[in-house]
């Protein structure tokens, strides 16, 4: 097999490729701003130079000449070349700065050199905490700069486009943000203007930065030069707590980090998963944020008569159902499941009204034909249609459902979170002589109308799976505490800087962001009921009841979501056989 | 050489009326050497013109100086995919002031030179980039092009035979980055004009990713030479490690300033005092920049029998470049003149590589220092440290071109840069 010598290290190497990504892969270390693993190599920010030479190969003989200490003679290039660019190849030798004071002192230059034009205005910058430069400026940087002359002035906070604000003087040219208009989003928004060290990338004249993914050049960005006009100034990195979860806004289901302070989602950034989205998302998938914190239900609300909803106690919540579950037979019960909540919780309302025998469960799929792109944004704008879908609920279209409601006329109408008032035709004059049910997270035209609202969790505030358009079941874990979970109890929150060392009066871990809601499984198993088919005790549990039931799921488990990032399922076996 | 050079005719701009015009170039045995082969397809196969171009030795004028028909023998083998050659005469190196000249005198010697490139490369399209500066001449060269594809020496089936090549003429728009072979492919190809990382070279990979050749103006220029009188004639002109005629532009501190066509390897003195009409107002030589502005500047007690081709400048301690010489008198002030030329450097860093976008402003701000009274002695070694810095560290040669000047003038003519810094004492610890 091919090798090698990397600071005097042998590695093998199967597949061709760059220096600096195979060294990546093995854990080494070496800094760089410019390279991406996903966008083209430019080689302009010569961070990461190496020294690098090839052994000398005796043609006559065909063997690698030695010398007189039976090493290998190396001819090194006369320059240092950049790792990035730089093609793996047999007996290739690299000397990194670990081995080479050249390398470590042109790696230290380098830095200098950035840092002249550089405002170092780390205090005030939102990148400080997660900035590369910071942290490779720590590393590998010179002790101080010997730059004496007024730094080169460009313009700070522009408005590129709705979503993005440039401050060009922090710009290090890498040219990551043109390359990804380029090659990624393929919108060819961004390019860098003006020329030496005045250049900065902008928009051409007139032009608004209106990419729907113009948020991940934020994300890429090496410095704070692009900042998110949403995000810019709200929080520090370091004291937001960091969750792995999956973009509920969309039906591609994006892998995603929810950033957390204070039980608030401050901001959603793409989770690298190369079976979705590689390093991306879409613009609107970050901006959901807000359906985490505004809006919520807190507390059960109920209508007693027509005046208004009121709010309640759980006990009261329950009792209610129950009292008017008594009222009807199974049949004149309708059960829509949801395609905006989870593979669990769908499945938790469809096992606790199968036990009640009732037969009808429908679901309404949320789809907006012309709006996908072929890439992260789909015509699906519900995370898990197809896990409703695979836990056998029927699909039913818009005209159907209200035809169904009109002639059939419900008694009880159960809606699991799904603004249904507000996405179809359906009005409250349709539903006036039905009893409903609603498991909601946000206020919306639905809950409203609904007799009995049950606040349950959102993808922030529960462990959950998704089923995404493509079939790939990824779930959620828990980042923000509702008022009955806790940070410190349950192992799978992430716990921040400020959790595991803050007090209550330094930290900003307050109460007052806490919904009063539990996920819409818990409320099931609080139900009483003759079966103990409901007895579950984790939304984990309830993973592996589904998969001991329903072909489609058969192979899933959290941990095996947790270890492959998602698991492709085989969607054309759920019409194999239907659970009983 | 001695006195040879009084007797030496220019043949790259001879002195004949309208020579611009296709008809008179005509009867000045324009075309012949491209009708000779064409005539003799069976000896003059592509494969045997390059070889012959390769032997006469052609060295780039351009700057580099390598090799033009070693250059052409680095282009794969025809795939029926286009081909391209790329025509550098975007010249905007201060002191370099040649190539206007074949467009304003003699284009069809360039055109024929570039047809004959096209045929021994089997290339199909050539595009002539040129500095956008030079309005005029392009209007001039575009006429000379037009007369030529009516005469059918461009076009489609050349003079009967079946090869055929079309030229383009292509507007720079005012970077000199833009000269450098691979941001010049960049810019032709519609984008910012960012050098290209190599490898993959412009013969493997070039112009939207097929095999480019990109050649000097006045280097084409000389094929037709080769072509038409053999390379060994064209290696008796001049060194035969650096042969040919070559347009030396002198400018600065003479008395006649001008392109003077004359044999490789003149001795630099001779050209100085004989042919630009010695150092003007009788004043004493200070310095010659050999080679436009990024070539390392000469002291005048450096000149002493060094003559005009790459090996002997290379002993001296400096290039050839594009033999565009800058004649430097006593009255010079080195630090000024080497502040502007990091100013035009600074100016021109397109930015991409750290070492030379940041560099390049550094070098000028600390020049600037000096130049005004404010500098100290150890923004001299500062100086030097950012050049060893920047030197070797970038994508192309630009941050080489900017830090050499000023390392080369700051250690030949240190005690200049001494006086006008302040003579600062600091107590120690």
């Amino acid at each position: 097999m091919p090798e090698i010598y990397i600071d005097n290290k042998r590695y093998e190497f199967e597949k061709p490729g760059k220096v600096l990504q195979f060294m990546l892969d093995k854990g080494l270390d070496l800094p760089f701003f410019c390279y991406h693993p996903s966008l083209s190599i430019p080689a302009n920010c010569r961070q990461c130079v190496v020294k690098a030479g090839m052994p000398v190969f005796d043609r006559e003989k065909k063997v690698f000449e030695i010398d007189d200490e039976g090493n290998r003679v190396i001819r090194y290039f006369p320059k240092l070349m950049t790792a990035c660019s730089l093609d793996l190849a047999d007996g290739l030798v690299i000397h990194t700065h670990e081995t080479d004071e050249l390398v470590k002192e042109a790696q230290a230059d380098n830095l200098e050199f950035i840092l002249i034009n550089h405002p170092l205005d780390c205090p005030i910058c939102d990148q400080a905490g997660e900035c590369p430069l910071q942290i490779l400026t720590y590393k590998y940087g010179p002790e101080g700069s010997r730059f004496e002359h007024k730094k080169v002035h460009k313009p700070k906070a522009i408005q590129l486009g709705p979503r993005v604000i440039l401050d060009a003087e922090r710009c290090i040219n890498c040219t990551r943000c043109v390359r990804f208009t380029d090659e990624i989003s393929k919108t060819y928004q961004l390019t860098i203007i003006s020329r030496g060290d005045k250049n900065y990338p902008t928009t051409a004249n007139g032009r608004e930065f209106d990419d729907p993914y113009s948020l991940n050049t934020v994300d890429i960005c090496p410095v704070g030069a692009l900042t998110s006009a949403d995000f810019r100034f709200k929080a520090r990195v370091w004291e937001m707590n960091q969750t792995p979860s999956v973009d509920i806004t969309n039906g591609k289901g994006c892998s995603t980090w929810l950033w957390t302070r204070d039980n608030l989602v401050l901001r959603v950034t793409p989770r690298f998963n190369e079976a979705v989205n590689d390093h991306w998302m879409p613009d609107a998938g970050r901006l959901a944020y807000r359906k985490f914190n505004e809006n919520r239900i807190s507390r059960p609300h109920l209508r007693p008569d027509d005046a208004g909803q009121v709010r309640t106690s759980w006990n009261n919540a329950q009792l209610t159902l129950q009292e008017e579950l008594e009222k009807v037979t199974a049949d004149e019960i309708l059960v829509i499941g949801s395609p905006h909540a989870s593979v669990e919780d769908n499945y938790a309302l469809r096992t606790y009204f199968g036990n009640l025998g009732v037969s009808r469960f429908r679901f309404l799929p949320h789809t907006e034909p012309g709006t996908g792109d072929g890439f992260l944004i789909s015509d699906d704008q519900a995370p898990n249609t197809n896990g409703v879908k695979g836990l056998g609920f029927d699909e039913i279209d818009e005209k159907s459902l209200i035809k169904l409601i009109e002639t059939g006329k419900p008694k009880i109408i159960a809606i699991l979170d799904d603004d249904l008032l507000g996405r179809t035709a359906l009005t409250e004059e349709h539903l006036a002589s039905s009893w409903m049910i609603v498991w909601g997270t946000n206020h919306n035209d639905t809950t409203r109308a609904a007799n009995l609202v049950v606040p349950v969790t959102t993808a922030a505030e529960h462990a959950a799976s998704y089923v995404n358009v493509d079939g790939r079941i990824q779930r959620t874990v828990p980042a923000k505490e509702t008022l009955y979970t806790n940070r410190r109890l349950n192992l799978e929150m992430s716990m921040g800087r400020l959790d595991h060392y803050g007090t209550k009066f330094d930290n900003w871990v307050s109460d007052a962001n806490r919904i009063d809601c539990i996920p819409a499984w818990e409320f099931f198993t609080r139900m009483k009921s003759d079966s103990d088919t409901i007895a579950w005790e984790s939304s984990r549990q309830i993973m592996e009841d589904i998969a001991g039931t329903f072909p489609v799921f058969r192979e899933v488990s959290y941990d095996r979501m947790d270890e492959e990032n998602g698991i492709q399922l085989k969607l054309e076996q759920d019409s194999e056989v239907k659970p009983a | 050489m001695s006195n040879d050079w009084k007797s030496y005719k220019p043949m790259l701009v001879p002195a004949i009326r309208d020579l611009h015009d296709i008809s008179v170039y005509e009867k000045n045995n324009g075309y012949q050497a491209l009708k000779k082969i064409l005539k003799d397809r069976k000896t003059w196969t592509p494969a045997n013109v390059v070889n012959e171009v390769k032997t006469a030795n052609i060295r780039g004028r351009g700057g580099a100086g390598f090799n033009a028909g070693l250059k052409w023998s680095f282009m794969p083998e025809p795939d029926g995919k286009p081909r391209y050659l790329a025509c550098n005469g975007d010249e905007s190196e201060p002191g370099t002031f040649k190539d206007r000249k074949l467009f304003e005198f003699n284009p069809h010697l360039f055109i024929e030179g570039a047809i004959i490139a096209a045929y021994a490369m089997q290339i199909d399209v050539i595009y002539v980039y040129i500095r956008g500066e030079y309005r005029p001449f392009i209007q001039k060269l575009q006429k000379a092009i037009d007369q030529a594809c009516e005469k059918g020496y461009l076009g489609k089936k050349i003079l009967g035979s079946d090869f055929s090549v079309e030229m383009y003429t292509h507007m720079g728009a005012g970077a000199y980055i833009c000269g450098e072979e691979s941001s010049l492919m960049e810019s032709l190809e519609g984008k910012r004009g960012y050098p290209r990382v190599k490898p993959p070279f412009p013969a493997q990979r070039g112009l939207w990713g097929r095999p480019t050749t990109i050649n000097n103006i006045e280097t084409l220029a000389n094929v037709p030479l080769v072509m038409q009188h053999g390379a060994e004639w064209y290696l008796d002109i001049g060194p035969k490690t650096h042969p040919g005629p070559v347009l030396y532009g002198i400018s600065g501190h003479v008395n006649r300033p001008g392109v003077y066509e004359y044999p490789a390897g003149m001795d630099i003195m001779t050209l100085i005092n004989e042919v630009a009409g010695g150092v003007r107002g009788g004043k004493k030589l200070k310095a010659l920049i050999p080679g436009g502005s990024s070539t390392p500047p000469l002291r005048a007690d450096m000149l002493d029998g060094v003559t005009m081709d790459s090996e002997s400048l290379r002993e001296a301690g400096s290039m050839m470049g594009t033999a565009g010489m800058v004649v430097l008198d006593e009255d010079t002030d080195m630090v000024d003149l080497i502040w502007r030329i990091s100013y035009f450097y600074d100016h021109e860093s397109c930015g991409q590589c750290t070492p030379c976008r940041e560099g390049t402003g550094w070098l000028e701000k600390t020049l600037r220092k000096i130049k005004d009274g404010n500098g100290e002695m150890r923004d001299l070694d500062l100086l030097l440290a950012i050049c060893h810095r920047m030197e070797g560290r970038t994508i192309c040669a630009l941050a080489d071109a900017a830090a050499w000047p000023v390392r080369y003038s700051i250690d030949r003519f240190r005690e200049e840069f001494e006086k006008k810094c302040k003579k600062t004492v600091y107590a120690v610890a």
